[in-house]
């Protein structure tokens, strides 16, 4: 194991397991983000498919 | 948007890109000609480029579902940031076709984003990119300027009009730490003064990550600042701050529950105005 930690490239994703089991991912991109939102919905910061969808439902009222 | 502005989108457009022949934007003032493949500080030339584009939930309630662009480059070197790589190695991300982000962002309407939201890196040092993109688009569409809020008087000029809300991310609240953690030790009064110019015509949203450790030296005098100048202006608290690996200045460790107690605490002992 190298002793300096490990620098992330452009592409790269880190994901990072805290001691109390806490997961954090780093500045993820969308696809993390619906993983995120598989595993735990309830998450404050995950991609809400229901806001989502009832703003679409809205925007298209809108445009009625 | 404003109409008129949106008509001097391409007048706009053409003065950003005379600037970045001696490249101003931001206090860093490089004077590099960008035009010729020069890169001053935030390591662009004269290219726009993109590293993430999204539908993001994420943001604060009332921008969500935000459609985010992530432009390369930024003119800070903040010590925690998370998209840091992007920021060193801007060319690394692609160059972006205007036509396809112009699709792109009719689609992210289409699939329910409210707001349309420009960020990186920082937007600033993109500034022609992002006047070029707002001049093809439909002016109906919000938009929100996420940035460091560290640029020259300019972006303030260029972008009035064109900016639905100004998201500005105030992150230290004196010059030693922001010297210490963003590498800008004239930080507080740049800011500052942009914020300001930014209420007198746009929505402003002032956001800070709450700094393990911090509160004292940066929290307390961003609130009492915010009490002093706008204090009807929305505050948004985040706890998201992530340490960075190798810890130099900043905050070795994540924010506790008590801490981000303390600080809704103190924000709404003084009267601000928070949002979620």
């Amino acid at each position: 194991m190298k002793k300096t930690p490990y620098k992330r490239k452009p592409g790269d994703f880190e994901i990072r397991i805290l001691k109390n089991g806490k997961v954090v991912m780093v500045a993820p991109d969308e696809t993390l983000v619906e993983i995120a939102q598989q595993v735990n919905p309830k998450h404050g910061a995950t991609h809400n498919k229901t806001e989502i969808k009832e703003n679409v439902r809205s925007k298209k009222g809108q445009a009625e | 948007m404003d109409y008129q502005a949106h008509r001097e989108t391409f007048e706009r457009t053409k003065l950003a890109k005379e600037v970045l022949a001696n490249c101003n934007l931001c206090p860093r003032q490089c004077g590099v000609n960008r035009t010729t493949g020069e890169k001053g500080y935030c390591g662009l030339d004269d290219t726009v480029r993109c590293f993430r584009e999204m539908l993001y939930c994420g943001e604060e309630n009332e921008l969500n579902p935000s459609h985010q662009i992530h432009f390369a480059g930024c003119n800070l070197r903040c010590e925690f940031c998370v998209v840091s790589e992007w920021n060193e190695k801007p060319t690394a991300a692609e160059k972006i076709d205007f036509d396809k982000m112009v699709k792109r962002i009719q689609d992210r309407q289409s699939q329910g984003a409210r707001t349309l939201n420009f960020l990186g890196g920082e937007p600033a040092v993109n500034l022609h990119g992002i006047l070029e993109l707002l001049g093809r688009i439909k002016p109906e569409i919000k938009v929100v300027w996420n940035s460091n809020m560290y640029y020259n008087d300019i972006i303030d000029k260029l972008t009035t009009g064109l900016i639905d809300v100004y998201l500005a991310d105030f992150k230290c609240g004196n010059n030693k730490c922001a010297e210490g953690m963003l590498s800008a030790s004239d930080y507080m009064e740049i800011v500052k003064e942009n914020i300001l110019k930014a209420a007198k015509h746009a929505d402003v949203i002032i956001r800070h990550v709450i700094m393990p450790g911090h509160s004292r030296c940066c929290l307390k005098p961003i609130f009492e600042w915010v009490v002093d100048k706008l204090p009807d202006v929305k505050l948004s608290l985040r706890d998201n701050y992530v340490p960075p690996v190798q810890v130099v200045s900043a905050s070795a460790g994540y924010l506790t529950q008590k801490e981000m107690q303390n600080a809704v605490g103190l924000a709404e002992s003084m009267g601000l105005n928070l949002i979620k």
